[in-house]
């Protein structure tokens, strides 16, 4: 058997061990079903808070104080501006009332009664005077409704001035031949972020892996029998596994509920438009994202195998966090400055290069620089196991009581 | 295969940790087939000795050679290791960390699993097999351990303290499976600082101390660095008797006890009969490797 072959077969030993500990067992259900229950606790969360805004939204009015004729043209202008009023943007029901003798106290009074309760709703703003010489009167902090008010007042006032409300324009779709450079970048950021999001949840877990071995005193085992290098790549594989198995189930389950995803979200999916093609777009894809898993969590293994408690593996799992979302605000400011320096840094550091090379093939046609970024991120990936394994091999494999290399630093003489 | 019958050797081996020689130009040659024990006083370098010659950890300076290979790693499928820290992952059923230690030296799982039922049930555990790890005893799980290390059915098996931990019971298993490793054409290295086991069982042994060798050989070549003791008790006490003795001759009130002179006993005992002192008791005492150990590692280092 060849010294290749051999290594191989520990490195899967090794794999398959991890993989049949960490997926068989029930704690990795909790695991799986992880972003279900993020999932529900953010949607309890959003209807609350969606319910309690519509509540409010729905008891306040911006209440218009004009003659009949002038209050039905700005109630038409409202009718046409609402629908393209979304989210925050989003202003209270606009209500038409008689106006008395003197509007500006009336407007005053509205206000005050709908401030203080006194009124069945809140009144957020008012609109009165002649629709030339309109007026807005607003409670401090609703300036927003007060600006919606006005101008409708100054749509409802060209209408009446050209004598009936401008024609709607006829909207006409016509499919473009090649993406713009806008949905480009857009491809690339969500390139960019899909790799960034899966690593965020699945790569940290590898830190704390070594943690298992030391504890239950098997490292030496796996020393005596297997080549560190080979312990090391080992576990990488069988959590990446896991991972796999992880994004697989997701997956599926995502692209069979795709049917019950608003029209809308399927649209824009549709429009996103690879530079290099969907195919190869996808291939490259799964080949950054195991790049981008098998370097941070290279780095993450080799950082984490120093660690002795898990309160230190603990304690790694900030600066982890702070160095992916680091990657990914990098790769995101490639993606949006394509031919920067930024870029190519991005393009060429490490643990940022698989994402920024995700978001570079949504925008450049060509694959020779992905074939040479993959075995540039392999060597670093190499790179990083080697020296991993050595400093845990010099802080834990001798005799006595041995301390990592990071404590000896700090060591006083 | 082993090269000129021999199974492991090391030619001044040294290893530093820090300013301390831990292992400070260890000389071994262990033969091919035979049961050889490293001994020593705690800290006295053995662990580190075997994690050199199996490539766990690299020499600072020597040479060593396993297995006919000057690269343990390239014989490492042929080789079984028990490590004195004892560590199974406690999740694991008992066949299946036995297979799993198989699979890591090259053996099929599915062979690793039929073998793995077949040393358990031949150890006396066929009640543990799919029992997990952390279900077992201390000595159970170390006897599972052991039972991992040679599953694979390794030419050269090393142990590290194998005893440690273990009741009598579990220690006369151990030895039993020793032997039937030698039996099959093992080699088997161990380590311990327990003199009885090494006794009984050692081909040969090196005898370690601040990290050097002090001694090489048979149990009986170390139980020979000591003179014997020989108790002889005349038919009646008589004072006279002291002149007709070696000069190191003491009195313990039954009768007499003195180093066997190098020349033999029989000149005393011609003396002693012709003057008709007689002999009503006689006994030589061999000194045991126990005794042999303290005088070459020195009475303070022993107790360490």
């Amino acid at each position: 058997m060849t010294q290749l072959r051999r290594h191989l077969r520990q490195t899967l030993t090794i794999a398959r061990r991890d993989f049949v500990a960490t997926v068989f067992t029930p704690i990795f259900l909790l695991f799986l079903f992880a972003p279900l229950i993020m999932a529900s606790f953010g949607a309890v969360g959003g209807m609350g808070a969606a319910s309690a805004s519509d509540s409010s939204a729905a008891r306040t009015r911006l209440v218009v104080l004009l003659p009949a004729a002038a209050a039905r043209r700005v109630l038409d202008a409202d009718a046409r501006w609402r629908p393209l009023l979304a989210g925050d943007s989003r202003q209270p029901r606009v209500e038409a009332r008689t106006p008395a003798s003197d509007p500006a106290r009336q407007a005053a009074a509205t206000l005050a009664a709908g401030a203080h309760g006194h009124d069945s709703v809140d009144v957020a703003a008012v609109l009165y005077g002649p629709l030339d010489r309109p007026a807005v009167l607003y409670a401090a902090g609703d300036r927003g409704g007060a600006r919606y008010l006005a101008g409708l007042a100054r749509d409802a006032a060209l209408a009446e001035r050209a004598g009936a409300a401008p024609a709607a324009a006829r909207l006409t779709a016509v499919q473009t031949s090649a993406p713009s450079q806008g949905v480009r970048k857009a491809t690339g950021f969500f390139a960019v972020f899909g790799i960034f999001f899966l690593t965020l949840f699945l790569s940290g877990q590898v830190a704390g892996t070594m943690a298992e071995e030391r504890n239950n005193k098997v490292i030496e085992v796996l020393a005596a029998a297997v080549p560190l290098e080979s312990v090391f790549l080992g576990k990488l594989v069988g959590m990446f596994g896991v991972a796999v198995l992880f994004v697989t189930f997701w997956g599926v389950v995502i692209s069979q509920l795709g049917a019950l995803l608003p029209g809308d979200v399927g649209d824009s999916l549709r429009t996103l438009a690879p530079a290099v093609g969907g195919g190869w777009f996808a291939l490259l894809f799964g080949g950054y994202f195991t790049m981008a898993y098998l370097l941070l969590g290279s780095v993450f293994l080799g950082v984490g195998a120093q660690a002795a408690t898990m309160r230190e593996i603990q304690m790694l799992s900030l600066p982890i966090t702070i160095i992916q979302v680091a990657m990914f605000a990098l790769s995101s400011a490639a993606v949006s400055h394509s031919d920067s320096w930024v870029a190519t840094f991005a393009e060429l550091f490490p643990l940022s290069s698989p994402f920024a090379m995700a978001g570079r093939a949504a925008s450049d046609a060509a694959l020779w620089p992905h074939a040479a970024a993959l075995a540039w991120q392999a060597l670093w990936v190499a790179i990083f196991i080697t020296v991993g394994a050595r400093l845990f091999r010099r802080g834990v494999l001798q005799s006595g009581s041995p301390t990592p290399v990071w404590k000896r630093l700090f060591r006083r003489r | 295969m082993a090269d000129n019958g021999i199974a492991v050797s090391a030619e001044a081996l040294v290893k530093r940790y820090g300013e301390r020689r831990v292992v400070d130009g260890v000389d071994l040659v262990v033969p091919a087939g035979a049961i050889y024990g490293v001994l020593g006083p705690n800290g006295a370098g053995k662990t580190t000795t075997l994690r050199m010659l199996l490539g766990i950890i690299e020499p600072d300076s020597g040479k060593r050679r396993l297995l006919g290979s000057d690269a343990p790693r390239d014989v490492g499928d042929r080789v079984g290791y028990l490590p004195e820290e004892r560590g199974l992952y406690p999740s694991m059923t008992a066949r299946e960390a036995i297979a799993f230690m198989g699979a890591l030296r090259g053996l099929e799982w599915r062979t690793g699993r039929a073998r793995a039922a077949e040393l358990l049930e031949a150890a006396g555990l066929g009640d543990a097999i799919d029992g997990k790890i952390r279900k077992l005893s201390k000595g159970m799980a170390q006897l599972v351990q052991l039972l991992g290390a040679v599953v694979h059915r390794p030419d050269l098996l090393v142990l590290d303290e194998p005893f440690s931990g273990l009741d009598p019971v579990n220690q006369e298993r151990l030895e039993a499976l020793i032997r039937a490793e030698q039996a099959r054409g093992a080699t088997i290295l161990f380590s311990t600082h327990v003199m009885q086991h090494a006794q009984r069982l050692c081909d040969r042994l090196a005898i370690i101390a601040r990290g050097q060798r002090r001694f090489e050989g048979t149990v009986d070549e170390a139980r020979a660095l000591l003179p014997q003791h020989v108790h002889y008790v005349p038919h009646r006490a008589d004072p006279a008797i002291a002149a007709l003795l070696p000069a190191d001759a003491r009195g313990d009130g039954e009768g007499w006890r003195f180093q066997l002179p190098s020349d033999g006993i029989e000149a005393v005992l011609t003396r002693l009969i012709a003057a008709g002192h007689g002999i009503a008791g006689l006994s030589i005492e061999r000194p045991g490797l126990h005794e042999a150990f303290v005088r070459v590692v020195g009475e303070q280092e022993a107790r360490a």
